[in-house]
């Protein structure tokens, strides 16, 4: 038998409290999905049935009934409501209207597109943050300035333009890249770099003023007077210091990135959970948008779970 | 997007004395300030013409002496529109921007001073909101209240809004904890005193330059929607219905995206900028 | 990237297709390194240059569509264009108009116009391998006369009585009330059979997805939000009668992909990534002609893109503020300006010009007449008000204008509406447009007559007998949701009815024509512009046709030179 120490205990307790609240995280966005699906005006049965046709009518309580009977409209919302969490319990989205296919398989086919672009977009944006942070903070206040003024820039851009400039630009103008085609790394720039080049603004926006804060404690200058250079001491002492702001943050971009995701599959006609979600919801299609709904908290929480285990390594300050 | 720029914790050290002589961001500034004001409260000072007017014999030309922006597929002028549209955008911003931190403050007032039971709830919902993409959060708002400007307005603003909630939160939470509070408390002070007196006062102050900067945001989130569909009906100039109304043509006429963007992205500067100039007059310790 | 994980989803030999300047090269280099095996090899081995892509690369047609519907079959003209590679007709319509032979060699219809008897051709076979017979035939009439198609209800409704199989190869479909143009609306892609078997014993999905047809193509693989693999059935040999050949299609498959952006289609079309696209937007269309493409134009019969007056509540319950209207818009000038002399104007509400028995003098019954619009409101006790905008009894003279952005109307159609406002704007109305999402058009939003005061709408068709679909009455144990005027009047569905049901093409036509002007001087719908189904096809692509019903591409044919 092993004794659990009061440190480990204190540790399983933090953690099985994270974990719960984890869970009431998605158990709530569940629910507020739910109430979106009952709140959507006009008849869930006639929408199901203008979406089989194609038709955008009245219906008659005779064409409806079938439909209702067969989704549980019928049914109270509380009787529904409990179906649809006993069925997420067993890992069962909902079948989608229009597909007639099990919101899982729906998603699932979708979303490696929406990873690659999230990865990519990501791994872009620290690339070009840290490049640029790197080259101009703390440099005087003339580039320091400059600096600052391309980060609010950037980070003021518009998703959805910049996607549409840039593909009037090289795609449609100069061709160096596929319109709709392609394969590979190839068609993934684009929609990449329209997503990295304001969220690498963000990020340098907050890292900018970490950045030369640290650059100023005691610490920083005793590493130069030690004879450190300076491109040593901004990436070995300042930037460890510094890119913990940015970090954070980059956990909640990764969930935010699923709204650019909208923007960036609908502009350049890329597959992927955004463009679905933003087609469900247009088409009603209510299944697939709480079942996104619903693992978009799923990565939400566990990025957040892993982040906060990361956390105390990146920074000694935080015991774990 | 939620900002993090405003960081009370950051020690006035960083940042030496800013703000004494003009600048030339700060002219810039201004003047961008001064002319998106003019066009939004008396446009026709800057743009005479009716924005709705069509001249089907000048259809799509491009930027020229007599129509600066060029025109749209119906021959309306887009210089005229982008400036009337100033007005809708701005407005839309600052409405957001404003029940966003509204929502925020509510929330996070909750959150913090709220009895146990009530305090917790509350910072689940904030957490489950957090939780949903703004964009997402907003799409099913605007398909349930349909599309219209008002709906924008509520869409963005609780879109954006578990964001700033959750600062306002922290700022509320650090401004409990600070030394004066400690002492306040000490004294044996009442606690809605010292709420009123010291926690607000000190956590709400930076909400100001706050405002400032999510009024940016708000815009481009509002043009989003617009971009995708869902915006305010036409022939209303709003600067994303004007986006999305250009980029059928933007192949042949390349100006009718490319414009209003510009706009778009000056508005959002413009507020960053506004907003950082407030939050370093602000700020305690500056 | 992940993406490539996925790669086995688009086969290799249509990637090979799109010969940007890299993959040329790449294309060169493997030809290149590859070569010498090959110069040593005497036989005819296929297999290594099948995958040098050159010889693969004229196997595979790349079209780029504009919308992606929820299942390949159903009642919405998107899924007519898709289910029709797919599934064949009993019947086709030729070029002419003329009804032609497919699944059917002959077929003849009993004297007193109630049966029509088909003779089916020998030997066809569903992709399951189910024969197509003549109980084949009547299971599809039994499945969509159950709700199986709600087009083909609209059509059949009210006409349809029973389908019964005489022998293996004939079929006989008993009508209610005579219909000499079923054959005719028969040869929409709405009527195309799938295998009874697979209606009977495959899941809902399945069918969604992978109808099982008979026709050349067979559904390989649906790649949601971006393309459907099809691919040739090697033993076809049952092509309709108007088709330049009946066996196999020359192209072994057609990577069907959904670019629901204008520009982006025809960028890729430029570009190389696209062979052919649908829907080309009106400013591209002289460009892309002149640089050499091939362009087709299909101008879709039925109802064209038309403005119905509610005439059951609100201002346009008097037909002289119905008339106004129609006088205050310069309807041509929109068209003209924004379609560039590719969308057609179309002035006639209830057909379009592409619809036999089209009627020229309903067409041409308003023009553009700002004094007359105004002297009918004064006289219908609308007055000028202080702000440009005409009031009766304190009640300004405002109309509600919703229309489905991007489902009924695309961005040339919003271009021309809003213009349209601006028009009638001058005489006095003020017209509130309400651009509605498809999630709102999809549950039924402003349908109802409390919704709207206009609606702009098409609906497609082979004749004329539209008009019993659009203008048959809306009663309470016989509901016509498709009615969007709401205009109840007996007389009007009476000269419809029996225009249906007339045997001679001639009384018939003019019955049509009746009906249209009498749809016109009561001004309960003006028309706008003819829809339109445009194809653009890159200069090696020969053959591809476009189906005579509702304009959609057929691949058939197609081959690239």
């Amino acid at each position: 038998m092993t004794r659990i120490s009061p440190d480990q205990s204190r540790w399983w307790r933090r953690w099985a409290g994270r974990a719960g609240s984890a869970v009431v995280v998605v158990w709530g966005a569940a629910t507020v999905a739910f109430l979106a699906q009952l709140a959507q005006p006009g008849d869930r049965a006639t929408a199901v049935l203008n979406l089989r046709t194609g038709q955008t009518q009245e219906r008659s309580p005779d064409e409806l009934a079938p439909i209702n009977a067969e989704y549980g409209f019928d049914r109270s919302a509380p009787a529904q409501y409990l179906e649809y969490l006993t069925g997420l319990l067993r890992g069962d989205l909902g079948t989608s209207y229009q597909q007639h296919r099990p919101v899982w398989d729906v998603v699932s086919e979708q979303l490696p597109g929406t990873l690659a672009l999230t990865g990519t977009t990501l791994m872009l944006a620290w690339v070009l943050m840290l490049a640029w942070v790197l080259l101009t903070a703390g440099r005087g206040r003339r580039i320091g300035g400059w600096g600052a003024a391309v980060d609010s820039v950037l980070a003021s851009l518009p998703q959805y333009w910049l996607g549409v400039v840039l593909l009037l630009v090289f795609a449609f103008g100069l061709g160096w890249f596929p319109v709709v085609g392609g394969t590979g790394p190839v068609r993934i720039v684009l929609p990449a770099l329209t997503l990295a080049l304001p969220l690498a603004g963000f990020l340098a926006q907050s890292t900018r003023t970490e950045f030369e804060r640290v650059l100023e404690q005691p610490f920083v200058l005793s590493a130069r007077l030690r004879g450190s250079g300076d491109l040593a001491v901004r990436l070995r002492h300042v930037l460890r210091h510094a890119a913990l702001a940015p970090l954070t943050l980059t956990g909640w971009a990764l969930g935010a990135t699923i709204s650019g995701a909208v923007i960036v599959e609908t502009v350049f006609a890329r597959r992927g959970i955004g463009r679905t979600l933003v087609t469900a919801v247009e088409s009603q299609d209510l299944p697939i948008v709480t079942g996104i709904v619903v693992l978009t908290a799923v990565a939400y929480v566990v990025i957040n779970l892993v982040l906060d285990a990361l956390y105390p390594l990146l920074d000694p300050r935080v015991t774990p | 997007m939620t900002t993090t720029t405003t960081r009370p914790e950051a020690p006035a050290a960083a940042r030496p004395a800013r703000a004494a002589r003009p600048r030339p961001g700060v002219l810039f500034t201004g003047l961008a300030a001064v002319v998106l004001g003019v066009a939004a409260a008396a446009p026709w000072l800057l743009a005479p013409a009716d924005p709705d007017a069509i001249d089907l014999a000048a259809t799509l030309q491009p930027p020229s002496p007599t129509h600066w922006f060029g025109t749209d597929e119906i021959g309306r002028d887009l210089y005229t529109r982008v400036v009337h549209g100033a007005g809708q955008s701005l407005t839309i911003g600052v409405g957001a921007a404003a029940v966003a931190l509204l929502l925020a403050v509510l929330l996070a007032l909750a959150a913090t001073l709220a009895p146990g039971p009530v305090a917790t709830a509350t910072d689940r919902v904030i957490d489950v909101l957090f939780a949903f993409p703004t964009l997402l959060l907003a799409l099913l708002l605007v398909s349930v209240l349909g599309p219209a400007p008002q709906t924008l307005v509520v869409a963005v603003g609780v879109g954006v809004a578990p964001g700033y909630a959750r600062m306002v939160r922290a700022q509320l939470l650090g401004a409990r904890r600070s030394p004066y509070v400690e002492a306040a408390t000490a004294l044996g002070h009442r606690r809605t005193r010292i709420v009123a007196r010291h926690v607000l006062p000190n956590a709400l102050r930076p909400l100001v330059a706050v405002f400032a900067l999510s009024v940016g945001q708000c815009v481009v989130w509002a043009s989003s929607l617009s971009f995708l569909g869902l915006g305010v009906a036409p022939p209303a100039s709003e600067w994303g219905a004007l986006l999305e109304a250009g980029r059928a043509y933007v192949t042949v006429a390349g100006w009718l995206v490319v414009l209003p963007g510009l706009a778009i992205v000056a508005l959002a500067v413009t507020a960053t900028a506004l907003g950082r100039a407030l939050q370093s007059h602000l700020e305690p310790g500056e | 990237m992940l993406e490539r994980l996925r790669a086995p989803a688009v086969p290799e030999d249509a990637i090979a297709v799109r010969p940007t300047p890299a993959r040329l090269l790449l294309a060169g280099l493997t030809a290149a390194l590859l070569s010498p095996v090959t110069a040593c090899t005497t036989g005819p081995r296929v297999e290594p240059a099948a995958l040098v892509a050159p010889a693969a690369a004229s196997d595979t047609i790349v079209y780029g569509h504009q919308q992606e519907p929820p299942c390949v079959y159903g009642g919405w003209i998107e899924q007519g264009y898709l289910s029709g590679q797919i599934l064949d007709n009993v019947v086709a319509l030729d070029d002419d108009g003329r009804v032609v032979p497919w699944l059917a060699e002959s077929w003849t219809v009993a004297p007193d116009g109630l049966t029509w008897t088909f003779r089916l051709r020998r030997g066809p076979t569903f992709s399951d391998g189910t024969p197509v017979d003549a109980a084949a035939v009547a299971a599809n009439f039994e499945y969509w006369s159950t709700g199986g198609n709600s087009t083909v209800q609209a059509w059949i409704g009210g006409y349809f009585d029973a389908a019964r199989a005489l022998d293996d190869r004939t079929v006989a479909v008993r009508l209610s009330r005579p219909y000499p143009r079923f054959a005719e609306n028969m040869t929409q892609p709405y009527f195309g059979l799938q295998s009874p078997r697979a209606l009977a014993t495959r899941s809902e999905e399945e069918n969604c997805t992978a109808p099982i047809g008979s026709g050349p193509f067979v559904v390989e693989r649906w790649n949601r939000g971006s393309d459907i693999q099809l691919v040739r059935r090697a033993d076809y040999d049952w092509a309709p009668a108007n088709a330049q050949h009946s066996g196999p299609a020359h192209v072994a498959r057609v990577d069907w992909r959904f670019v629901a952006d204008p520009t982006a289609r025809t960028a890729a079309l430029r570009s190389g990534e696209l062979d052919a696209m649908y829907d080309v937007p009106a400013f591209e269309w002289a460009g892309l002609e002149a640089e050499g493409y091939a362009l087709a134009r299909y101008v879709t019969g039925g109802r064209p893109q038309q403005i119905s007056f509610n005439t059951e509540r609100g201002p346009f319950t008097d037909q002289r503020v119905r008339q106004a209207f129609a006088l205050s818009l310069d309807r041509r000038g929109a068209v003209e300006a924004v379609g560039k002399g590719v969308i057609p104007y179309d002035g006639n509400g209830p057909v379009s010009r592409s619809t036999p028995a089209y009627d020229e003098r309903a067409a041409a019954r308003y023009g553009h007449d700002p004094t007359a619009a105004a002297a009918l409101l004064d006289e219908a006790g609308w007055h000028p008000g202080p702000d440009g905008v005409r009031t009766r009894d304190g009640h300004p003279l405002e109309v509600v204008f919703p229309y489905a952005v991007n489902r009924t109307v695309n961005q040339d159609g919003v271009a021309i509406i809003q213009a349209l406002q601006q028009q009638a704007g001058t005489v006095g109305f003020r017209v509130r447009l309400v651009p509605y999402p498809p999630s709102a058009a999809a549950a039924g939003a402003y349908s109802g007559p409390g919704d709207y005061d206009l609606m702009i709408g098409y609906w497609t068709a082979v004749n004329a007998g539209i008009l019993h679909v659009n203008w048959r009455r809306d009663l309470p144990d016989a509901p016509n949701k498709a009615n969007s005027a709401f205009y109840d009047d007996p007389a009007l569905e009476d000269l419809i009815l029996r225009a249906n049901s007339e045997a001679d093409p001639d009384r018939q036509a003019e019955l049509y024509r009746s009906a249209q002007r009498y749809i016109a001087d009561r001004a309960l719908s003006i028309g706008v512009y003819d829809r339109l189904s445009t194809l653009a096809v890159k200069p090696g692509l020969r053959g591809v046709r476009q189906e005579q019903s509702q304009g959609g591409p057929i691949f058939h044919d197609a081959h690239f030179a």
